[in-house]
C-alpha cells in the first residue's frame, strides 16, 4: 500500500475542533513524511494543481466564519496558524515563537514571529493577531468551532509589537492545540476589516498560496504566494511553492471525482470511499494518502439516558452481540484499521481497552438473561414485561459514508442473532440532529474532529448534556458521572504533562469499562492523487493536506 | 380552446379573446408563483431545525447563543410567522429575492450567474432531443416495419433510462475506457457533451416516440395522398406537409420537456459538477437555505409558466385551425 503516514501522531490538549457537518479537517502547516518513492526526482516548478472536494462547496473561505472541516481544507493552502504539528506529529510554534503560561495557568503570554508578511502587504504583529481573535468572538462574524477554541479567554493585551497577553477565565492546558487548528488561523488585520462578503471571498493570509477568485458553485483559484516565506525551516524547500497555484474544485459525486482523477483532469481527490481506495492502490498512476483525523474516533454511542440503556448490562451485551470486526474487514478492504478508544490513533494520549470488545454472543445472551430480557416474540427477540428488546438508530447520511451505513445494517444482522432489534433511521443531517434533540436515539454515530485529547471533556463531560439554544449537545451517551466530570476537570486544567496524561487515561479508561460507547475506527480521511504529483503528503494538526512542497511532473 | 368562432366581428372578437388569453395567462401565472411561494415557505419549516443556524453553518455548528440571535434578528426569524409570511410576500412582489443564508450574497446575485450556464444546458439538450427524434422518426418511417419496431424500442429505452444511470454509463464507457471526453464538467465545449447527451438521449426518446406515431398517421392521410398526387416527391411530402403535422406534438411537449430538463439538471449538474441552478436548488436544500431554495422555485415556475405560454403560441402558428381559438 502507498499509505503516507500523516504527520501528527502527537497532539495536546486543544480547545475544540468540531467539524460538524461536512467534516474534513485542515488547518497549518505540518509535514508527514512522504512515501519512498513518491519524491524521486528533481523538483520543478510550475503547473497548476486541480484539487477535487467531494465536500459540500463552503459558503465562506475564511473558516473563522462558521468552521468546518471543507473550509479547513481549502484555507490551510492560504492561512497559517499560530502553532502546528511536525513531521512527527509534536506540537510547535509557526507563526508564534513561543509562549509561556503563568504559575496560576491563568495568564498566557505569545512571542508572535517577526518579520512576516500577509500577502497583502500588512505586517504580522501582536496587534494583527488580537484583532483575528477579537474577530472570532465576536458574534457578528458568527464563528462556532473558533469561538469554541477561545471561550476561555478573558481579555486580552498587545505588550508590544511582539508579545500578546491573554488572561484566562480558568485555566485551559489545550490553548496551544487550539492555535493549530485552521479555524483559528491568522489572517491579515487590514483585510479583517473589510464586509463580511468581501473576507469570505478571499480573506487574506500568510500562506504559501492565496486567493485569487472564487467562482461560486465551480472553483476557488490559488495562485502562489511569490513572497512565502516559511516560518520555520523544515526538510523541505526554501522560498515560493513550486506550483504557479492550485484550482479547488468541488464534485460532489463519488464515481465522477474517480474518474476525473483516472482521466487527469483532476490531480487530488478527498473523500475517497473504501472501494475506490481498494480498486485505485493497484494501479501504477494513483497514490493514497491516508490521514486519520484528530480528536474523537468514529464510534457508536450508546444513550444511557433512558431505557434500556440505563442498564450497563444491557450496554455490555449490546457490544458483544455486533461483530464489527468482520463488517470492517468486509467493507472497508483494509483501509480502517478497528480502534478501542474514545480518542483517534493520532492522539498520543489515547487509551485502548480491546479486551472489552470481543463478539461473543454467549455473553451478550447471559447478561441480557441476567437484565431479565429472558422472554422471545413470535420474530425471535427479546422482550421483558412484554416489551421487545428494542433500540433506534438515526443514521446521517451525510456524516456515515456508504460502507459505513453498511457496516450498521451488518451489525444490525449480528445483533438480531442474539434478539436485539435495532431500527436503523438513515436521515439527512438536520432530521437528524432533530431525533438526537428530541433523544429519540439509543444508539448514534456522529464525528468529532479536534486537535488535543480535550475533546473527551466535550464529549463527556456533564456539562455537554446541556443543550445549547440550538438544541445541540455533544455528550451523545449522556455520561453523568461526577466523577468522571472530575477527571476531566483536573486533566484540562493542569499544568503538569504527566497528570494531564494520567487523568485522561482514568477518564477514559472510565468510560470504556461504562460500556457507554463502541469505539470502531479513526475518523476517515483518505486523498487519492495522480503519481506525477510529487511530494504529497504534508498535512496540517488536523490532517488536511498542504501542497507547499509538492511538485508536477511533467 | 378550440372552437370556431361565428365569422362576424372576427377581428374585435379575436382581439378580445387575445387580450382575455394574455390576461388569463398572466393571473393563472402570478396564481402559481404565490402558490409555490407559500408552499416553500411553510413546507420547509416543518423539516426539524432551526434556520438560524443554517445561517451559522448549519446543524451542530454549536453557535453561541449570542450569535444565534444576532442571526435571528440580522435575518428577521424572531418575528411572529404569519408576520414573517407577509413581509417574505411583500418582498417578493417588489422583486427582492432575498440574501442567501449560505452564500451570504443576493439571491439575485447568484440567481444571475447560475442561470446562463443552465439554460445552456437546457437549450442544448432541448435541441439536440428534437434533433434526434426527428432524425429517428424520418428514417424509421421511410424504413418499413422493422426500422420502425426498431426505433419504437430504441426510444422506449432511452425514454427510460435515469439520468444518474446514463450518466454513469456514459462517464464510463467515453471518459474513463476510451479517454474521448471529460468526465466533469470543463469550460471547453468537450466537458458539454456528456452531460447534454445524458439529458438529451432520455427526451429524444420520448419526444421520438410521439413524433412519429403522428408522422407515420400523416404520411397516410389524404392531405399526404393528394399532395403525392399532385406530383410532390416523398420528401416534399415529408418536409412541407407530414413534418408539419409530427412536430405539433412535439411543440406541446416542449413547454413539458423544459420543465424535466430543469428537473434533470440537479441530477446532472451535481454528477458533472457543472455550475448551475440543479445543483445550487440541491445544496441549497441540504443547507436548508430558505431563500435561495425560494429563488430557485420561483424562478424555475417562473420559466415553466412562461415557456408554457410561449409553446401554446408556437402551437398556434404551426397549426393555423388554432389561431383563432
Amino acid at each position: 500500500m502507498n499509505n503516507v503516514r500523516p504527520l501528527a501522531r502527537r497532539l495536546f490538549p486543544a480547545a475544540f475542533g468540531l467539524a460538524a457537518a461536512l467534516v474534513l479537517a485542515g488547518c497549518a502547516p505540518a509535514t508527514t513524511a512522504p512515501e519512498s518513492g513518491n519524491d524521486a526526482g528533481t523538483p520543478v516548478a510550475g503547473g497548476t494543481l486541480v484539487y477535487a472536494s467531494g465536500d459540500a462547496e463552503p459558503s465562506c473561505l475564511d473558516p473563522h466564519v462558521g468552521g468546518n472541516y471543507p473550509q479547513a481544507l481549502v484555507s490551510s493552502q492560504y492561512l497559517e496558524t499560530l502553532y502546528t504539528k511536525d513531521a512527527e506529529g509534536k506540537l510547535i510554534p509557526w507563526l508564534a515563537e513561543d509562549s509561556t503560561v503563568s504559575q496560576d495557568g491563568l495568564t498566557r503570554t505569545l512571542k508572535i514571529r517577526e518579520g512576516i508578511k500577509f500577502t497583502d502587504g500588512t505586517a504580522l504583529d501582536a496587534a494583527a493577531v488580537k484583532a483575528n481573535f477579537e474577530h472570532l468572538l465576536d458574534p457578528k462574524t458568527a464563528s462556532s468551532t473558533g469561538y469554541l477554541a477561545l471561550g476561555k479567554i478573558d481579555s486580552m493585551k498587545a505588550l508590544d509589537a511582539a508579545t500578546l497577553e491573554l488572561k484566562l477565565k480558568s485555566p485551559d492546558n489545550s490553548l496551544l492545540e487550539s492555535f493549530s487548528m485552521p479555524w483559528v488561523a491568522i489572517e491579515s488585520p487590514t483585510a479583517l476589516k473589510r464586509s463580511q462578503e468581501e473576507n469570505c471571498a478571499a480573506p487574506v493570509g500568510t500562506g504559501p498560496f492565496k486567493v485569487e477568485s472564487w467562482k461560486k458553485q465551480d472553483a476557488v483559484n490559488l495562485v502562489r504566494n511569490e513572497d512565502y516565506v516559511q516560518p520555520v525551516a523544515t526538510d523541505g524547500h526554501e522560498g515560493a511553492a513550486y506550483l504557479d497555484g492550485i484550482t479547488w474544485r468541488f464534485i460532489p459525486e463519488a464515481a465522477t471525482r474517480y474518474a476525473a482523477l483516472q482521466a487527469g483532469e483532476v490531480q487530488v481527490i478527498d473523500n475517497a470511499q473504501p472501494d475506490t481506495i481498494a480498486a485505485a492502490i493497484k494501479l501504477q498512476t494513483i497514490k493514497h494518502l491516508d490521514a486519520p483525523r484528530p480528536g474523537a474516533s468514529n464510534r457508536i454511542e450508546l444513550n444511557s439516558s433512558k431505557a434500556p440503556f440505563n442498564d450497563s448490562k444491557v450496554r455490555e451485551a449490546f457490544i458483544h452481540a455486533v461483530n464489527v470486526d468482520a463488517g470492517i474487514d468486509s467493507l472497508f478492504f483494509g483501509t480502517a484499521p478497528r480502534s478501542y478508544s474514545p480518542l483517534s490513533s493520532v492522539e498520543p494520549l489515547a487509551y485502548s481497552a480491546e479486551p472489552l470488545f470481543a463478539y461473543d454472543p454467549a455473553k451478550a445472551g447471559e447478561l441480557l438473561d441476567s437484565a431479565g430480557w429472558t422472554e422471545r416474540d413470535s420474530e425471535g427477540y427479546r422482550t421483558k414485561d412484554g416489551k421487545r428488546l428494542s433500540l433506534v438508530f438515526p443514521v446521517s447520511t451525510s456524516q456515515s459514508i456508504p460502507a459505513e451505513q453498511s457496516l450498521f445494517e451488518q451489525l444490525q444482522a449480528t445483533a438480531k442473532e442474539s434478539g436485539i432489534e435495532i431500527k436503523i433511521n438513515l436521515l439527512d443531517l438536520s432530521s437528524w440532529y432533530g431525533e438526537l434533540f428530541k433523544n429519540d436515539y439509543n444508539l448514534v454515530s456522529a464525528p468529532y474532529t479536534k486537535v488535543g485529547p480535550s475533546v473527551l471533556s466535550i464529549l463527556f463531560h456533564s456539562d455537554s448534556t446541556i443543550p445549547a439554544p440550538s438544541g445541540y449537545f455533544a455528550n451523545l451517551s449522556q455520561v453523568k458521572d461526577p466523577a468522571l466530570d472530575q477527571l476531566l476537570d483536573a486533566a484540562g486544567s493542569t499544568a503538569d504533562e504527566a497528570e494531564r496524561k494520567d487523568k485522561y487515561a482514568q477518564a477514559q479508561k472510565l468510560v470504556l469499562e461504562g460500556h457507554y460507547l463502541l469505539p470502531l475506527y479513526d475518523q476517515q480521511n483518505h486523498f487519492l492523487y495522480s503519481e506525477k504529483l510529487k511530494n504529497v503528503g504534508a498535512t496540517t494538526a488536523v490532517a488536511t493536506p498542504t501542497f507547499f512542497d509538492t511538485w508536477l511532473a511533467k | 380552446m378550440n372552437q370556431p368562432l361565428p365569422a362576424g366581428g372576427r377581428s374585435t372578437r379575436v382581439a378580445g379573446a387575445a387580450a382575455r388569453w394574455v390576461l388569463g395567462k398572466i393571473g393563472g401565472g402570478l396564481f402559481v408563483l404565490w402558490a409555490v411561494a407559500t408552499a416553500i415557505f411553510f413546507g420547509i419549516r416543518m423539516i426539524p431545525g432551526d434556520p438560524a443556524e443554517a445561517i451559522m453553518g448549519g446543524p451542530g455548528s454549536q453557535a453561541s447563543a449570542e450569535a444565534l440571535a444576532q442571526a435571528r434578528a440580522d435575518y428577521g426569524l424572531d418575528a411572529p410567522l404569519y408576520v414573517q409570511y407577509f413581509s417574505q410576500l411583500w418582498r417578493l412582489s417588489t422583486g427582492d429575492l432575498g440574501t442567501s443564508y449560505s452564500l451570504k450574497t443576493p439571491v439575485s446575485e447568484v440567481l444571475g450567474e447560475l442561470v446562463p450556464p443552465t439554460l445552456v444546458l437546457a437549450v442544448l439538450a432541448l435541441l439536440v432531443a428534437w434533433a434526434l427524434a426527428l432524425v429517428v422518426a424520418v428514417l424509421s418511417t421511410r424504413s418499413g416495419a422493422l426500422g420502425s419496431a426498431l426505433a419504437s424500442g430504441l426510444e422506449i429505452v432511452s425514454a427510460a433510462v435515469p439520468h444518474f444511470w446514463l450518466a454513469s454509463v456514459l462517464i464510463m464507457l467515453f471518459a474513463t475506457a476510451l479517454g474521448w471526453l471529460p468526465p466533469v464538467s470543463t469550460n471547453a465545449p468537450a466537458g458539454l457533451v456528456l452531460p447534454v447527451a445524458t439529458l438529451a438521449l432520455p427526451l429524444a426518446g420520448f419526444l421520438g416516440q410521439v413524433m412519429r406515431d403522428t408522422l407515420e398517421a400523416a404520411h397516410r392521410s389524404p392531405f399526404a395522398l393528394s399532395a403525392r398526387a399532385r406530383g410532390e416527391s416523398e420528401t416534399g411530402v415529408l418536409l412541407r406537409h407530414s413534418l408539419r403535422h409530427a412536430a405539433l406534438p412535439g411543440i406541446a411537449l416542449s413547454g413539458w420537456a423544459f420543465g424535466s430538463l430543469l428537473s434533470g439538471a440537479v441530477v446532472v449538474e451535481s454528477i458533472f459538477a457543472r455550475p448551475g441552478l440543479g445543483r445550487s436548488l440541491l445544496s441549497a436544500v441540504t443547507a436548508r437555505d430558505i431563500p435561495m431554495v425560494t429563488g430557485v422555485a420561483l424562478l424555475s415556475a417562473g420559466a415553466y409558466v412562461v415557456i408554457m405560454a410561449f409553446s401554446d403560441l408556437a402551437e398556434r402558428l404551426a397549426d393555423p385551425r388554432m389561431a383563432g381559438s
